[in-house]
């Protein structure tokens, strides 16, 4: 249970008022009544319990675009959640009111070419929550899709399965890269997507995670939760001969995959010079859109370079790692707020900060 | 005899002594050797006055030239697979055989490469050479001894079309029409690519495209400017996604162009090797997930290329466009036609 109050309309007829947390301008989060559609025959909704805080909701509440999308008129925030099921569609078999489940955020259209071909991240229809204009989902219920809701099992929390959404992402990028017992793996930024990049590495097998980042603290998680090298970078530039061999130095071996989880012209020139002949960068990170990079001396290297958008198939993967303990997320969770004003911009804010701010959840 | 780079736009026939015949080598009489755009870089004078190609610098006087192909003249003690008079062509490169990279099957990645006329490994452009017999591949009687010397710029396409994945459900976009551009498009359509375009800024050399059986061709700009222009025309050129598109020049430009153009989930290969270092939006490809894959030379392509040209499926005969003996001027001449570009696709020498 998170501190403080929880905000729930009052009941107006007997009927509760679903209250969201809307972006209504530049940092400017707002507590308001959310009305939401009726309940199709193959949905359910969703009593949120548990929601995290991404990089992408900071972004649009500072900002009110990332990349291409813009907000354009007031948007529920929040993606990353989990809750309990509270009412089924009529031809929903698969759950039932009670169940705990984390939630997929996006739903694609099921027809076009990338949806049949299993490439659904790539879906040119995709409604994502608090991707505008698609409400999110910090809010005290929200109606979903039964089939992207996914049943936790016992002994995984609502807050276990929140961080299934981050998670999910890092799994995705190891499935891309082809992560296994044989690749040796070097992480550019200890931040909650290269954390999970690394847990989700350790998981698919990788026998020697080394990982950067500027910050000593970052660095110092990263160790924790099972890095077998750290290396302190810089954000110059000028620096990055020495550090490939640094960072050489500290993998001992050829860096077979590097995981470029911050996306700057600095950390993927890094990788791309650090990686071995014949091996992959991963750019995870969005940290630039052009990015200066010596593209060429790594092609005649044949490093190169996948693409990582969201992800696909990777719920049922994730809550068997976290039912297993083959991954442990909650030392990621480093801040808990509740569902009211004060709370709300509290934990915006202090996600925003990042340094010692890892992943901050709400408790609903 | 050999022709020997002796410095900045200084080629000279000279002496060459062969070493001598190991038991797995064969000595080569060349008969048909093609220049290649390394070659003319090799040759030309370069911004700081040194001779280079990437990492690659000339420091002393070095035998030019690389695609070859010619007649055996002698086998070493062990070599079974060989004999005098067989018509070859040589693969150049002669890898160490022992690293990590070479028992993957990546020779073409290996750190102690010798590769005919890249320094310090003397080239071939010489009346003999000396090489392993497992480097040169008997040429089938409807190949000819020109042909057997286009494979080795022909595997450079092949071997991008097998990086890229190129098969019967892709479409195929090809930036540049030069001799490399136009190795990827036969490749390309050899290993069944149902629609391929090609894109170019010489309207002349996307005519020789069009010959060679591109679907369509796109005339382009070297402006920065007009990515999403070109952008459009290569779109509606193609009329469906484009799957994988080939960068064969390697310029800001073109890559810009292709990481575009290329639908969600597609492949850029960068072929072209014009830049070092380059700026482009590479978040906004790899948040489609369009991946970048590179290409260096090649590896195992010789049989498959010998195969496409006896079965007819490749024909690269129209891409000799120049052809010049073995003499001194000779060789000057062909060289600046070469480095000329334009109508000058594929130079060749006969021996």
């Amino acid at each position: 249970m998170g501190k403080g109050g929880m905000s729930q309309g009052e009941k107006k007829d007997g009927e509760e008022v679903n209250m969201a947390a809307w972006l209504m301008g530049v940092n400017t989060l707002k507590i308001q009544p959310f009305e939401l559609p009726s309940l199709g025959p193959y949905d359910v909704l969703v009593r949120m319990k548990a929601v995290g805080i991404c990089g992408s909701d900071v972004h649009y509440l500072k900002t009110l675009r990332c990349a291409d999308f813009v907000v354009k008129e007031p948007m529920v925030i929040g993606h990353e959640c989990a809750g309990v099921i509270e009412k089924v569609g009529s031809e929903v078999k698969t759950l039932v009111p009670g169940d705990r489940v984390a939630l997929e955020p996006g739903i694609s259209c099921w027809r076009c070419d990338h949806c049949k071909g299993g490439r659904y991240n790539l879906c040119p229809e995709m409604k994502f929550f608090a991707t505008p204009p698609v409400h999110g989902s910090l809010a005290n219920q929200v109606v979903h899709p039964a089939d992207l809701c996914f049943k936790l099992p016992d002994n995984v929390s609502l807050e276990e399965g929140a961080m299934c959404e981050p998670l999910s992402v890092g799994l995705h990028a190891c499935r891309r890269a082809n992560i296994g017992p044989e690749t040796n793996v070097l992480i550019m930024g200890a931040g909650p997507i290269g954390l999970v990049t690394m847990l989700g590495a350790r998981a698919f097998g990788a026998p020697r995670i080394v990982i950067v980042d500027v910050d000593d603290y970052r660095l110092s998680v990263a160790k924790e939760l099972g890095a077998d090298n750290i290396v302190k970078v810089s954000t110059n530039l000028q620096d990055i001969a020495e550090e490939v061999e640094k960072i050489q130095k500290a993998m001992g071996t050829g860096i077979d995959v590097s995981f470029d989880c911050a996306g700057f012209n600095k950390t993927m020139s890094t990788a791309l010079s650090a990686t071995r002949a014949g091996g992959k960068v991963c750019l995870v990170g969005m940290g630039h859109l052009e990015m200066t990079v010596p593209l060429t001396p790594a092609a005649a290297r044949e490093v190169d370079v996948v693409g990582v958008f969201r992800y696909k198939n990777t719920w049922p993967l994730c809550l068997e790692f976290l039912r297993s303990g083959k991954i442990d997320v909650k030392p990621l969770i480093t801040h808990r707020f509740g569902f009211s004003q004060k709370e709300v911009e509290e934990a915006f804010e202090t996600s925003a900060r990042g340094g010692t701010a890892i992943k901050v959840m709400f408790n609903l | 005899m050999a022709a020997w780079l002796l410095g900045i736009k200084t080629l000279k026939i000279q002496p060459y002594h062969l070493p001598t015949l190991g038991p797995q080598d064969v000595k080569v009489r060349i008969k048909a050797l093609g220049i290649c755009g390394s070659d003319v870089h090799h040759f030309k004078v370069k911004k700081l006055s040194t001779m280079r190609c990437a990492n690659f610098i000339v420091k002393k006087p070095m035998v030019i030239g690389h695609e070859c192909a010619g007649i055996i003249e002698e086998v070493g003690s062990e070599v079974k697979s060989l004999e005098v008079g067989d018509r070859v062509a040589l693969e150049p490169g002669i890898s160490c055989g022992h690293c990590s990279l070479c028992k993957a099957g990546s020779y073409n990645l290996c750190p102690e490469m010798r590769f005919f006329g890249s320094p310090p490994t003397n080239g071939s452009l010489a009346h003999k050479v000396v090489h392993p017999a497992k480097l040169c591949y008997k040429l089938p009687d409807n190949v000819s001894l020109e042909e057997g010397a286009m494979c080795e710029p022909l595997s450079v396409g092949v071997h991008a079309c097998r990086r890229a994945n190129v098969g019967p459900e892709t479409n195929v976009m090809i930036m540049g029409s030069g001799p490399i551009g136009l190795v990827t498009l036969l490749a390309a359509r050899a290993f069944g690519a149902p629609r391929i375009i090609i894109t170019d800024v010489d309207v002349q050399r996307l005519s020789i495209a069009r010959n060679l059986g591109a679907d369509e061709t796109a005339k382009v700009s070297t402006d920065i400017e007009d990515v999403d222009t070109d952008v459009g025309k290569i779109q509606n050129a193609m009329g469906s996604g484009i799957d994988v598109s080939f960068d064969c020049v390697g310029f800001d430009k073109t890559m810009s162009t292709a990481l575009n153009a290329t639908r969600p989930g597609g492949k850029v290969c960068l072929i072209g090797l014009a830049k070092t270092e380059m700026t482009v939006a590479l978040t906004p490809a790899a948040a489609r997930e369009v991946d970048v894959i590179g290409i260096f030379r090649y590896r195992s392509t010789w049989p498959l290329c010998i195969e496409f040209l006896r079965s007819g499926k490749i024909d690269v005969k129209p891409l000799i466009t120049h052809r010049f003996g073995f003499t001194q001027k000779e060789i000057e001449d062909a060289f600046e036609i070469s480095a000329q570009g334009g109508n000058a696709i594929k130079v060749m020498f006969n021996l």
